[in-house]
């Protein structure tokens, strides 16, 4: 068992090599390098020297490649000329609040998913599974800006009964928790009805398939009930490929979803992603891309590792 | 396989249930596509039959509702709303229908590449393609959307290249899985060479799976554009696509136009709808993915 | 003494689909006493398996029972659910095939033995735990302490179906329902599995019913047996009178297609099992009968009891005739004229691919100095056990893997070609895959499959004809080109894979495990038309299989491997007549052998 963790531990910490590098080759595809994208319309040659000094971009490339790396051990994620501050600093206090967004969503979601697909699989064939199969596809097919909009558009202009966008109200001086719930309520609902569009269907495939299968009937055979089965037996296997996802969602808790976050005017790191891009301040935007990829990465080795625990097949490799 | 399925203790079924099983029954195949072909003459075709040019301004008509004269209203400049919507169609369409086959084919070229092929090549193609796939695709394109402003033609570029690995992950394993079946040794044995085991024998065996993830692909297409062109990195003035005109209408929402918002978020809908009801119909007629 | 479990007219129908709901098995009787074993024998489709999930009521939900089904005197088909759950269980153990499924693979083997004692006995979870450990070592596991929080996947299959054996048993039921348990076990730990049912059945007097289609199996070990054909009873009675004299006919051509160690012919039955839509009125095996008559298709016969057996027949075979197919094999000694195959030195080492830290591990050698010549015309028998090394030591011939040693065919050493060379010599050489299913690609028609080897070889001239003879050497109408391998039999897609073997013209053709997965009759059918195909064209054999009665009917030489090792090689006759090795001792001792029936009575 420890094998098995330390070679995940292992392969994940080569495929963030990989990544970090391709990322630090991806940053130098910007045109003339960073120092033309902070500088704008002043750039002269000297000025760019200077700047690319200051950056230390004179430097020949693979020299770059391990100063990037010990910038990346030290914190040093960069510096936003056009916001004026470091891009860790930044990148935290973003942060937070797509955490705080995320999480809720995805705790919300991932009970609503159990609860249909349980629904789904143990009727499956009859009218509530086939109810919410319709509704799963309904809605997966829904466009996040459009849910969004939506929502915005009926319960904000026309029922004035929640806020749009931005995270507090501007004219309050000392923001509550209500305040803050207000605002979390639509992007929440949001995220929520995609969310679980998708991993009820997973979760409700799953069900249905371990109950077709051969332990299923042996319990049977000792005169169990199919409550126990269905609680004891059942979900425990069927909740494997749930976790793998979940553990595919990890990285959103933190790096959140631009397209929500941008119809709500929600000032998380999914947003600061989209404004750095459209104004080109690549130091956020190669930072955000590495943090996403590294979360990524970290999520996929929690998915493995809790399966592992689910599963003891796994375990004995 | 158990001949038994356990299911739940039977109980009286609603008459609600009977309505819903009967909605659900029509074929999905032929919903989906009675719907994707409304939305390809909807965008290649109707563009070219409603005269009146999209990017013409007539701000005396500046944010009307839907009339005779103007059937979906106007916008914040008096363009025809209608106009805009056929013609966002045609660029939404022209540029996600070129990108989804394109990666299309470099996902199947991949995977079966690294299926296929020596050992250490399947594993190298694998490691890069998994550092691919640990950024989700609307960052890496918000990444380059911000290098370069795209152009129609990088943008399908761009698009076609972001969808691939998904593909090419499956075509590897499915390829996989089934080289080593009998029915392809017994054909090496018979002196076949692996491109034509390729050919003849794997690709007819993993046609069912190619095909339903090619209009799922087609479907991720449309909405990647949508939601870039939503964030204002995608199709670029003067031209509009569904998701620009959508943000658009957003902008506005204090107002409440909802003929600015609802028209080309439902198209988008139904494109992906569309996708999704051909691609589970499909999946049904081909009897599950073996 | 009364019955522990008596069926009274039980008839089970199914939904079948566009023709609705038809019954699968019909009109059921049978019944069997405290301590006696019975065995309900039949083929594929022929509702055995139907019969015993419906006196547990484990059907699927629209399926519908007709009739009784009295267990000690209790009607279970009068329960409701929560009466019948309380049954389930404790007063019957249900023991099913393949026991890797049907262990749930994230419980422990412990766990899932006690949870069978709890459910019907509130004691503390260490009362169940007790009685669990108790249990295991009741089935033969040893060290049952450390096994009892193993995983099922932890254990080797005999092993398994112990464990499924204890749980069935905990709540000491009295009747024990085992549906095929030992199908896909190696013949030495099936031996033991049954020895093990049989001790259970006489130390807890438990009546067993037996559900099976391998007829040496009841003929060892039941009391009485009860013959069911496309859903019908045809024979029931002692098992003893029943292996003297069959009255039956589909009995007595059953009996003469179960290869038997040493037997000199195996019968064919020809045509198919009916479809259950499609059943003809009167008798049901009438149209496969030898002796059929015309009024065996106007009404389904009425049982006919004289000495011995009860058989639903117009016209029961007397029970003075002796059965002709146990005739005992008068082997030659084949001589070949030329040399084929050679193996020299052939060793084959599997490497297990390492994951990220640890290291690929060197494992035992899966074969070792094999070395074997094979004659032309001849046919050579691989016998093993599952890990033996005999399905490599085909693949290692087929040139499907990679070996070190050497393999020569005609003359020609395979490892001394390359590229062109060496696949055609390599076509010289055809195999048959045991899933005949899964040897042919689902997506293409019969037609071209068969054709595939002509056109790789570029005979695509008469195309069609050429296939359609190919076809008829296996017996096979030239119609059926234009299917799809789904809408064949398994015996017919196994034909349709030697045809295409036949197609590529060679010299050899390897066969793993060709019958396995096959019908007693559709198994006899097969072996006898490769027979008459060796004979026809001089083809050479290598027979893999596990079961020693189908290669000592098939070979004219045997190897018995063991851990991938010869541990015996020599002629057919001088092998089954006098083994040297003990491996190839105990491995005959668990062989279905030829009994002289007018004597020797079946061993309880």
């Amino acid at each position: 068992m420890i094998r098995m963790v330390a070679g995940r531990i292992a392969s994940s910490s080569l495929s963030i090599v990989i990544l970090v590098t391709l990322v630090f080759f991806m940053a130098h595809l910007t045109p003339g390098g960073p120092a033309y994208s902070i500088l704008g319309q002043k750039a002269t040659a000297a000025s760019v020297q200077e700047v690319n000094a200051r950056l230390g971009l004179n430097v020949p490339i693979w020299q770059q490649y391990f100063i990037w790396w010990w910038h990346l051990f030290q914190g040093k994620l960069g510096y936003s000329y056009l916001l004026s501050r470091p891009v860790g600093q930044l990148l935290w206090t973003y942060e937070v609040n797509t955490m705080v967004f995320y999480t809720v969503s995805i705790v919300l979601s991932t009970a609503l998913s159990i609860l249909f697909g349980l629904i789904q699989g143990v009727y499956f064939g009859r009218w509530p599974a086939k109810l919410i199969g319709g509704l799963q596809l309904a809605f997966y097919a829904l466009p996040a800006f459009f849910v969004a909009a939506m929502l915005v558009l009926w319960f904000s202009v026309n029922m004035h009964l929640l806020p749009a966008s931005g995270i507090v109200n501007l004219r309050e001086v000392h923001p509550g928790i209500a305040t803050y719930a207000a605002h979390l309520v639509l992007p929440v609902i949001t995220v929520t009805i995609l969310t679980v569009s998708a991993l009820s269907r997973y979760f409700g495939e799953a069900v249905h398939e371990e109950l077709g299968k051969d332990y299923v009937r042996t319990a049977a055979a000792k005169g169990i009930t199919f409550q126990k089965i269905l609680f004891g037996h059942v979900i425990r296997n069927a909740l494997r490929p749930l976790v793998t996802i979940l553990g595919l969602s990890f990285p959103y808790i933190f790096t959140g979803g631009v397209i929500v976050e941008s119809v709500f005017n929600y000032p998380g790191l999914g947003w600061l992603m989209w404004r750095s891009s459209l104004s080109q301040d690549y130091p956020i935007v190669i930072a955000i891309v590495l943090l996403i990829g590294v979360l990524t990465v970290v999520g996929n080795l929690l998915a493995d590792l809790v399966n592992g625990l689910l599963d003891p097949r796994a375990r004995f490799e | 396989m158990s001949t038994t399925t356990l299911s739940a203790p039977r109980g009286a079924a609603a008459p609600a249930g009977k309505f819903i099983a009967w909605l659900t029954a029509k074929d999905t195949l032929a919903t989906g596509v009675i719907m994707g072909l409304a939305i390809l003459f909807i965008g290649f075709a109707a563009p070219f039959l409603y005269p009146p040019d999209p990017y013409a301004i007539h701000p005396a008509a500046a944010l009307q509702s839907p009339s005779w004269a103007y059937p979906l209203g106007t916008d914040e400049l008096g363009r025809d709303e209608l106009a805009l919507l056929l013609s966002g169609g045609f660029y939404t369409l022209v540029i996600a229908l070129p990108a989804a086959i394109l990666a299309f084919f470099i996902g199947v070229a991949y995977g079966l590449a690294s299926g296929l092929g020596p050992s250490w090549l399947d594993k190298t193609l694998m490691r890069l393609l998994d550092a691919i796939l640990a950024l989700p695709s609307l960052i890496i394109l918000l990444f380059f959307a911000s290098i370069f402003t795209p152009n129609n033609t990088t943008l399908i570029l761009l698009l076609g290249f972001i969808s691939w690995p998904a593909l090419a992950r499956l075509v590897r394993n499915e390829t996989m899985a089934q080289k080593n079946r009998d029915f392809v040794l017994a054909t090496e044995q018979l002196g076949a060479s692996q491109i034509y085991i390729a050919h003849v024998h794997l690709l007819r065996v993993m046609a069912p799976i190619l095909v339903v993830n090619g209009t799922f692909m087609v479907g991720d297409s449309i909405l990647s554009l949508s939601a870039l062109s939503f964030l204002g990195l995608g199709v670029q003035p003067p031209y509009e696509s569904w998701g620009s005109l959508l943000e658009q209408g957003l902008d506005l929402i204090a107002l409440n136009p909802w003929w600015l918002i609802l028209p080309p978020g439902l198209l988008v809908f139904g494109s992906l709808l569309s996708a999704s009801l051909t691609g589970q119909g499909l999946l049904a007629r081909f009897g599950g993915t073996r | 003494m009364s019955a522990v479990l008596k069926l009274e007219n039980l008839t089970v129908s199914l939904p079948r689909g566009a023709a609705g709901t038809i019954p699968i098995l019909e009109d059921l009787n049978l019944s069997i006493k405290a301590g006696e074993m019975l065995g309900l024998v039949g083929e594929s489709g022929s509702g055995k398996t139907i019969a015993a999930l419906s006196v547990m009521r484990l059907l699927p939900a629209r399926g519908r029972i007709t009739g009784h089904a009295w267990l000690d005197g209790t009607d279970l088909t009068t329960l409701d659910e929560r009466a019948m759950r309380r049954v389930r269980g404790k007063g019957v153990g249900m023991v099913f095939q393949n026991p890797l499924s049907a262990l749930n693979p994230s419980k422990t083997v412990g766990a899932q033995i006690a949870e069978s004692y709890l459910v019907h006995n509130s004691v503390s979870a260490r009362a169940a735990r007790a009685r669990a450990l108790e249990l295991l070592s009741e089935v033969g596991i040893a060290t049952p302490a450390q096994k009892i929080d193993d995983y099922p996947h932890q254990f080797s299959g005999g092993m398994r179906q112990r464990v499924m054996i204890a749980m069935a048993l905990s709540c000491s039921p009295k009747l024990l329902i085992a549906d095929e348990p030992t199908t896909g076990l190696d013949p030495l730990i099936a031996g033991q599995i049954m020895a093990l049912i049989t001790r259970l059945r006489r130390e807890h007097d438990m009546a067993v019913l037996f559900v099976t289609h391998d007829l040496s199996v009841v003929e060892e070990h039941a009391d009485s047996i009860h013959v069911l054909y496309a859903g019908k009873s045809v024979e029931w009675g002692s098992s003893r009178d029943f292996f003297a004299h069959p009255r039956h006919p589909y009995s007595e051509a059953l009996l003469g297609s179960v290869a038997r160690v040493g037997q000199a012919r195996l019968q064919n039955i020809e045509g198919n099992l009916p479809e259950p839509e499609s059943r003809p009125p009167g008798c049901r095996f009438s149209p496969r009968c030898p002796y059929k008559q015309p009024d065996c298709d106007a009404a389904y016969p009425p049982p006919s009891t004289s000495t011995g057996t009860t058989a639903a027949c117009f016209h029961p075979l007397p029970a003075t005739a002796r059965a002709t197919y146990a005739e005992p094999l008068q082997k030659q000694i084949f001589a070949p004229t030329a040399t084929q195959l050679t193996i020299q030195n052939l060793e084959v080492r599997y490497h297990s691919t390492g994951s990220f830290l640890t290291p690929a591990a060197k494992l035992p050698p899966a074969l070792q100095d094999i070395a074997i010549t094979l004659g032309r015309g001849e046919c050579l028998g691989v016998v093993g056990e599952s890990g033996s090394g005999k399905s490599t030591l085909g693949r290692a011939v087929l040139q499907m893997i990679s070996y070190s040693g050497h393999i020569t065919l005609d003359g020609q050493d395979f490892s001394t070609l390359r590229g062109a060379e060496k696949r055609n010599l390599r076509k010289k050489i055809q195999v048959v895959f045991q899933d005949p299913r899964e040897s042919l690609n689902p997506r293409i028609k019969i037609g071209d499959i068969i054709a595939e080897p002509l056109r790789l070889a570029g005979k695509t001239t008469n195309l069609r004809e050429q296939v359609s003879t190919l076809l008829g050497r296996v017996g096979l109408n030239p119609e059926m080109a234009q299917k799809l391998p789904g809408g064949v039999s398994g015996g017919q897609a196994q034909r349709i894979a030697i045809a295409r073997a036949l197609a590529a013209e060679p010299e050899l053709i390897v066969l793993d495990e060709p019958t396995s997965s096959l019908d007693v009759s559709t198994q006899a059918m097969l072996l006898n038309l490769l027979k008459d195909l060796a004979l026809d064209s001089g083809l050479s054999y290598i027979l893999i299989s596990h079961d020693f009665a189908v290669v000592s009917y098939m070979a004219d030489r045997i190897a018995v491997l063991n851990s991938g090792r010869i541990v015996e090689l020599s002629d057919t006759a001088t092998l089954i007549s006098a083994p040297q090795h003990d491996y190839t001792k105990s491995l005959l001792a668990a062989a279905p052998q030829l009994r002289d029936r007018q004597t020797a009575p079946a061993q309880t």
